[in-house]
């Protein structure tokens, strides 16, 4: 490891020694003791959900007072001026101990948001708005995906026309994590339809108290509503919120995006964490007398054996961080073996349950796996559907080439498109 | 000891190199037809200017001291050139046999001369039934009155190189249970039949036992311990082989689809080929990480290396196998040819895949290892 980073790692342990106690070893499962809650979706009452909140926030503002808010970040904006990979260091330490979970202020706003405004935006933003998101006040959420763009971001419809020395915004978005929680959100907007769909894009910063916002929960197949809809309706943008030049916003775009890829992928202490732990597994077969079921011993054993190569993948990948080496492909990999173990996991288990988990018989650990049985469809889309993360993996590391046709050169207000949603179920 | 990352580069380059030279597909073609299998001037230089025998022996035997982790970027480079060669059941089964029995005698006999390549060796487990499981193991070792020598009568199947091997480990069972001996070339009531394999770059031999004179090595009856330590170190050795196997067939599909037109387009600009590519991609970089992780696991002493070698043996089968299988459809036609390397890669990962027992034996042992 070089000399810097064990500095910057001392000053990491004394911060946190100082501050937060270490994490318990996670004790020896037992069946029937405990939270039996096994979802990936947090599906918090609102009460809990706003105490974690303010757990969060007041953790960050810790971490930001002792130069570990931002430490990529620029000194001027309250940054430590340190390197990603310094940040991902302190994130491996931190997990050691037992700190607020900040995933509200960080995956989005801090991972993503924050080093765009910083590439892209205009010196007004960047003053009023990255030193307070750092500190915890201000909570950013990402106004990308559409109804009619998923996969085919730059195909938004969103308009933003300039109007009252400023820009209109009319328009949905969709899929949008934290959205009730944030005071910005960074927007993608169309500004010409006439271009090319990746040229007629431009991105602003919106308030998200701004006359014309309007955020409704979007319940997903769970039950729960951990996601929103964004309506836009003739909101005002003042043009010192716009980041990047007119038409320039798909650019903007690939910086936030490139951070998530950085963000994503390290799930060891995700909202499932422990669910895939042979001891959790076993204990379960025990307790629903298939221990000795020899086809199923057969699948815990293929599962439990991906799981431990996922994990090998990324601990490799920290390691390569630590001695100040990029990851390599193992980050995508991990991610996708990630969804897919916890599919295989939760269906695995409902084999072991049969029917208590399509009946709830009020059995501790039993009908609970319900919700994650539910969530893990998800696990393959968000951050990427499996089928655009096997296009990235091929194309930029096997060096296939792209699918032609794909029309980067008509107008976008040429290209054909989706039926309009009207008709839909 | 090397722990950096360019000495392991470092070595990596000089055995591909080494193979780039002496093991081409037209070499291994040539070498897989003929009786021994190998090519001996192959082994010798092996031996000679890459010291490649030794690598993981201790140096008190002659060897250079080095681990799992050397010895499985070595192991990762032989299985991607599909090499012919005594080198694992000499090196992995035979010499890890003869450090996992603690016999110092039995270490300072054998171990320097396969350190130099003069000695090739191998490990005779399984029988009849093809289990490696020592508590199934039906030769019987009986003491010589009066000499302090043993005498051996069973039949050995599967065992790797076993025509040609100088040093012959046989797993026997006396009135203790099953235990390790060592059995010359050459020693009377010793017979050795070559076996047709489905993989035809890997020797395996019927050998015959009668009345044959060996040595024990080790203790009595702790041939049960010794096996599972055994054959977690060649799991995790074999699992190194495979993951170099699988990469292989990886760069051939993602060279091919790069470079083969059909419908006016390069025929990896279609996603259907383009995401079995991907999937290929996704099982080998498990499988690397899962044996790279059991080495060094294993050279650390972890306690969890056993479980660790287990999850990998099965990553690896599957990995390999996986791509191996893909690769042919990729390749369409071409890939279902003689000529083509294809089905040579098939045949190695169908072959590991089942060397010590496969799927009906592995998902067990993994289990058994975790202590669940």
């Amino acid at each position: 490891m070089p000399d810097d980073m064990q500095d910057f790692t001392r000053a990491v342990r004394d911060f946190l020694d100082a501050h937060a106690p270490r994490a318990a070893e996670p004790g020896q499962f037992r069946w029937g003791e405990g939270d039996d809650r096994v979802a990936y979706f947090s599906a918090d009452p609102p009460e809990a959900e706003e105490r974690k909140l303010d757990a969060a926030r007041g953790w960050q503002r810790i971490r930001y007072e002792n130069g570990f808010g931002w430490i990529s970040g620029p000194p001027e904006y309250g940054g430590r001026g340190l390197t990603p990979l310094h940040e991902l260091l302190y994130d491996a330490i931190e997990s050691e101990y037992e700190v607020p979970d900040t995933g509200t202020l960080s995956v989005i706003g801090l991972g993503m948001i924050g080093p765009t405004i910083l590439a892209h935006g205009q010196p007004a933003s960047k003053d009023r708005y990255l030193p307070a998101m750092y500190r915890g006040d201000v909570i950013a959420c990402q106004l990308f995906s559409e109804p009619a763009a998923g996969s085919d971001l730059a195909s938004l419809q969103t308009r933003a026309v300039p109007g009252d020395g400023g820009w209109v915004l009319d328009g949905q978005k969709v899929w949008t994590s934290v959205a009730q929680h944030s005071q910005i959100g960074m927007a993608l907007c169309r500004t010409d339809p006439d271009a090319p769909k990746h040229q007629g894009i431009t991105a602003f910063l919106v308030d998200m108290g701004a006359p014309g916002v309007e955020v409704r929960p979007l319940r997903q197949m769970t039950g729960g509503a951990d996601f929103n809809e964004v309506f836009l309706t003739g909101v005002r943008v003042p043009d010192d919120h716009r980041l990047g030049e007119v038409g320039d916003g798909w650019r903007v775009a690939l910086t936030t995006l490139m951070n998530e890829r950085a963000t994503v992928g390290g799930e060891g202490s995700g909202p499932a964490a422990g669910v895939l732990s042979p001891e959790r597994l076993s204990a379960l077969m025990r307790a629903t007398w298939t221990w000795d079921d020899r086809a199923l011993r057969r699948d815990l054993s293929g599962l439990l054996a991906d799981v431990m190569a996922t994990g090998c993948l990324n601990a490799r990948a920290a390691r390569r961080m630590q001695a100040g080496v990029a990851p390599g492909p193992e980050m995508s990999v991990a991610k996708l073996m990630y969804a897919q173990n916890l599919t295989r996991a939760a269906h695995f288990v409902s084999h072991l349950l049969g029917p208590r988990i399509i009946a709830d018989t009020g059995e501790w650990g039993t009908y609970a796996w319900a919700e994650l049985l539910l969530a893990t469809p998800a696990l393959r889309i968000l951050g990427g559907t499996e089928e655009i993360m096997k296009n990235i993996l091929a194309e930029r590391v096997l060096g296939l080439p792209k699918e032609p046709g794909i029309d980067t050169r008509s107008p976008f207000r040429d290209l054909p498109r989706s039926p309009s949603p009207g008709g839909r179920a | 000891m090397t722990d950096t990352k360019e000495d392991l580069d470092e070595l990596r380059e000089a055995v591909r190199d080494f193979l780039a030279a002496k093991s081409p597909q037209s070499a291994v073609r040539a070498a897989m037809e003929t009786e021994r299998h190998h090519d001996p001037a192959v082994w010798e230089q092996m031996a000679r200017q890459l010291r490649l025998p030794g690598l993981a022996i201790p140096d008190e035997y002659g060897g250079d001291g080095f681990g799992l982790t050397e010895l499985g970027v070595v192991l990762e480079e032989m299985g991607a050139a599909l090499l012919c060669s005594p080198f694992f059941a000499t090196v992995v089964l035979a010499a890890q046999s003869l450090l996992a029995s603690g016999d110092e005698a039995a270490c300072a006999r054998y171990l320097p001369g396969i350190a130099a390549g003069q000695t090739i060796a191998t490990l005779a487990a399984a029988e009849g039934n093809a289990s490696w499981d020592p508590a199934m193991v039906t030769t019987r070792a009986h003491h010589v009155t009066g000499g302090g020598g043993w005498v051996l009568t069973g039949k050995k199947n599967f065992v790797i190189d076993g025509a040609i091997a100088d040093l012959v480990l046989v797993v026997a069972r006396s009135t203790a249970g099953p235990a390790l001996f060592a059995v010359d070339r050459g020693a009377p009531g010793l017979r050795a039949e070559p076996m047709t394999t489905l993989d035809p770059t890997r020797a395996m031999a019927v050998l015959t036992l009668e009345q044959v004179p060996a040595a024990l090595v080790g203790a009595e009856g702790q041939g049960g311990r010794l096996m599972s330590r055994v054959l977690d170190l060649a799991c995790a050795a074999l699992a190194a082989e495979q993951a170099g196997g699988a990469r292989r067939c990886l760069e051939m599909s993602a060279a091919y689809a790069r470079t083969r037109y059909q419908f006016g387009r390069p025929i990896g600009s279609f996603q259907a080929v383009k995401h079995k590519c991907a999937d290929m991609l996704v099982r080998v970089e498990l499988a690397e990480a899962a044996a790279r992780e059991a080495g060094r696991l294993a050279d650390e002493g972890a306690a969890d290396f056993p479980a660790a070698a287990a999850a990998a043996h099965i990553c690896c089968s599957q990995g390999y196998l996986f791509a191996a299988t893909e690769n042919i459809q990729v390749h369409g036609g071409t890939g279902f040819t003689w000529e083509h390397p294809a089905h040579l890669y098939f045949r190695r990962a169908k072959s590991a895949e089942l060397m010590f027992g496969g799927p009906a034996v592995y998902h067990e042992r993994l289990l058994d290892r975790l202590g669940i």
